[in-house]
């Protein structure tokens, strides 16, 4: 069958890529971009199909080697793996056309390609983290992850930023071997690393060593919300979104702290299974972690003068949303996790790339020097405007889609504390999204010498935030294109 | 009492295993020198290592060689082959974070973290 070979061929493919790009350091950089494009293409075209597939037909299950899964490594492609890996692929390339205006800045012409051969590794340890059935292997690829995106950090060769990459890999590297000592106690309780072999057996191991499995959840959770940012373990997180160019802001952002929430979602709903975490009570812990990002990541963002750090907090608090509907342990809230893991990626994706614009040409990244900003820019801040509302929940976009349809999660369990929360959180969200918006559109007369449009703008920056406005106005007014898909992803999730 | 203890010498290779990873994180944590948190770093890696080689161990086995004799018995050959592939990985890690030590040494003039951050902050405040 050649379908079991599509996910191997699409990791093959990321690193025959991530090989060729410095053997082509001597030839004109339009090649290597083009050439890098066409594997993209490739990717997300296999990628679709097998999302087709796995919908339509049945899952995937591709054991290496052709060794049995106790001892050897699975790839199991199911609707919510095939679905998310098209999503980050899907802005991976959006982000990829448009760091080809923007990664080179400043850089040396030699080593253009080296931003692409990080990328591209990257990419394969994502697609790696979903594909796989296997917790020890899930290790080694979160580590190849957080090794490439220390790198895409510090990879502007400016002071800030190598203190904070410095920062981000020693709480990294904290989060992965807090992980991996779970996964040794999962495998002396189980004896299995394979997912679905533990998921059956992990009720009968919590039967006769329930101290294992109880460490082991501690040290998961604590590890991988760590690399992701929940809130009293976001310490390293705003200098590493501030200091990172905008593009690797957008990648941080958009698609590798996805990664680890849904590393985070398999671990909990697949491999300990809601009986055992409904037995230890784990839900108030996440709850409880989710209601206080909300908040203090709204309020820690109003206090923020520098724009960048200011989204670096937005997300904070938008982590807390995406854990408050995982932890609700329910088929709503977990769809309203999905939903809401999309719409984020897309927003904030758009926030970074537009802010990066204005700080390509305006070389300011102070709140206070946006005003007039939408007369001079009026894409980059049109798009601002459009993802901010979104991230406030307004109507007509997928923040507004996602909030609602958490909403109607946190009603359906009764907890209306998270409700009024929720509603909390948005109103601060206004009073640090608002005043921009309307500093960027307020006709100041003193201002009216910049009134001139700045030209030579390059399209390769330009129609990827077209691309992204289109796609959060879009799913805020059809969402029921993607949700039986994530329909679909939830079902493999909760049995 | 001597139970106690009898529980100890039993379950040493667990307990050394949970000190060196504790000791670690102390280590990573505390300090304010960089390298020093790297070495952490590979002390934490070291306990997780270790106990993945004890879950690995069974009383009396053997190295797992298969051969004539059928009723030998072999230690668990698979974590040791999972702590192949993390020494790897941990060996990289360092080294990605010692050459960030360098370029930290080579633009500030210090590894100490109080001394960068008294140092960066001064900048903050000239700009």
């Amino acid at each position: 069958m050649f379908v079991e070979q599509l996910p191997i061929i699409n990791l093959i493919l990321f690193l025959f890529m991530a090989l060729i790009i410095p053997l082509l350091k001597r030839r004109p950089f339009k090649i290597t971009l083009i050439l890098g494009f066409i594997v993209l293409g490739l990717v997300l075209a296999s990628s679709i199909y097998l999302l087709w597939y796995v919908n339509n037909v049945d899952s995937i299950s591709y054991t290496f080697g052709g060794h049995e899964a106790r001892f050897g490594i699975e790839f199991l492609i199911n609707p919510f793996s095939a679905l998310f890996s098209t999503m980050i692929l899907g802005l991976a390339m959006i982000i990829y056309i448009y760091s080809s205006g923007d990664a080179t800045e400043g850089v040396e012409s030699s080593e253009y390609g080296r931003y692409y051969v990080l990328l591209f590794i990257l990419l394969m340890a994502l697609f790696g983290i979903l594909y796989t059935n296997d917790l020890f292997n899930t290790y080694v690829f979160i580590e190849i992850l957080s090794i490439t995106t220390c790198a895409i950090v510090s990879i502007k060769k400016k002071k800030e930023t190598y203190t904070s990459a410095f920062r981000y890999i020693m709480m990294n590297e904290i989060g992965s071997l807090s992980y991996l000592f779970g996964v040794a106690l999962i495998y002396m309780a189980t004896g299995y690393t394979n997912i679905s072999m533990i998921s059956e057996t992990i009720s009968v191991a919590f039967s006769a060593n329930p101290v294992n499995i109880i460490i082991a959840l501690g040290f998961m959770v604590a590890g991988l919300g760590i690399k992701t940012a929940v809130f009293p373990l976001h310490i390293w997180l705003p200098d590493a979104y501030s200091n990172a160019p905008s593009t690797s802001s957008a990648i941080l952002s958009g698609i590798i702290s996805k990664g680890y929430i849904l590393v985070l979602i398999k671990v909990l709903y697949q491999v300990f299974g809601l009986d055992i975490l409904r037995e230890l009570n784990i839900q108030v812990v996440l709850l409880v972690l989710a209601g206080t990002a909300m908040i203090a990541g709204s309020i820690f963002a109003i206090a923020q003068k520098d724009v960048k750090r200011m989204l670096a907090y937005s997300s904070v608090s938008q982590v807390g949303y995406i854990l408050l509907g995982v932890a609700l342990f329910s088929f709503l809230g977990l769809r309203a996790a999905f939903f809401h893991i999309f719409s984020h990626a897309i927003m904030k994706t758009a926030l970074f790339l537009s802010v990066g614009e204005i700080i390509f040409y305006k070389k300011t990244r102070k709140v206070n020097d946006f005003d007039g900003l939408g007369f001079i820019m009026p894409v980059a801040m049109g798009v601002f405007s459009i993802a901010a509302l979104g991230m406030i929940g307004i109507p007509l976009t997928s923040g507004f889609i996602s909030k609602l349809n958490l909403g109607i999660a946190i009603l359906d369990n009764n907890y209306i504390v998270f409700l009024i929360i929720l509603i909390l959180s948005s109103l601060l969200n206004v009073l640090y999204y608002l005043p921009i918006i309307i500093l960027g559109f307020l006709r100041n007369e003193k201002y009216h010498y910049r009134m001139t449009r700045i030209e030579h703008t390059p399209t390769t920056m330009i129609t990827p935030l077209f691309i992204l406005g289109f796609l959060i106005i879009g799913l805020g007014l059809f969402p029921n294109v993607i949700f039986p898909m994530i329909d679909a992803a939830v079902n493999t999730l909760i049995p | 009492m001597n139970e106690i203890i009898q529980l100890i010498v039993e379950k040493i290779n667990y307990i050394g295993a949970v000190a060196l990873f504790v000791i670690g994180l102390r280590i990573v944590v505390l300090h304010s020198n960089l390298i020093k948190r790297i070495m952490g770093i590979n002390i934490m890696g070291t306990g997780v290592f270790l106990f993945f080689v004890a879950i690995g161990n069974v009383t009396g086995g053997r190295t797992p060689i298969v051969g004539d004799n059928p009723d030998i018995v072999f230690i668990n050959p698979l974590p040791s082959v999972f702590i192949l592939t993390g020494i790897v990985v941990v060996v990289s890690i360092t080294v990605y974070s010692l050459s960030l030590v360098i370029r930290i040494y080579q633009n500030y003039g210090t590894i100490d973290q109080r001394e960068l951050a008294r140092l960066i902050n001064e900048e903050d405040n000239v700009r």
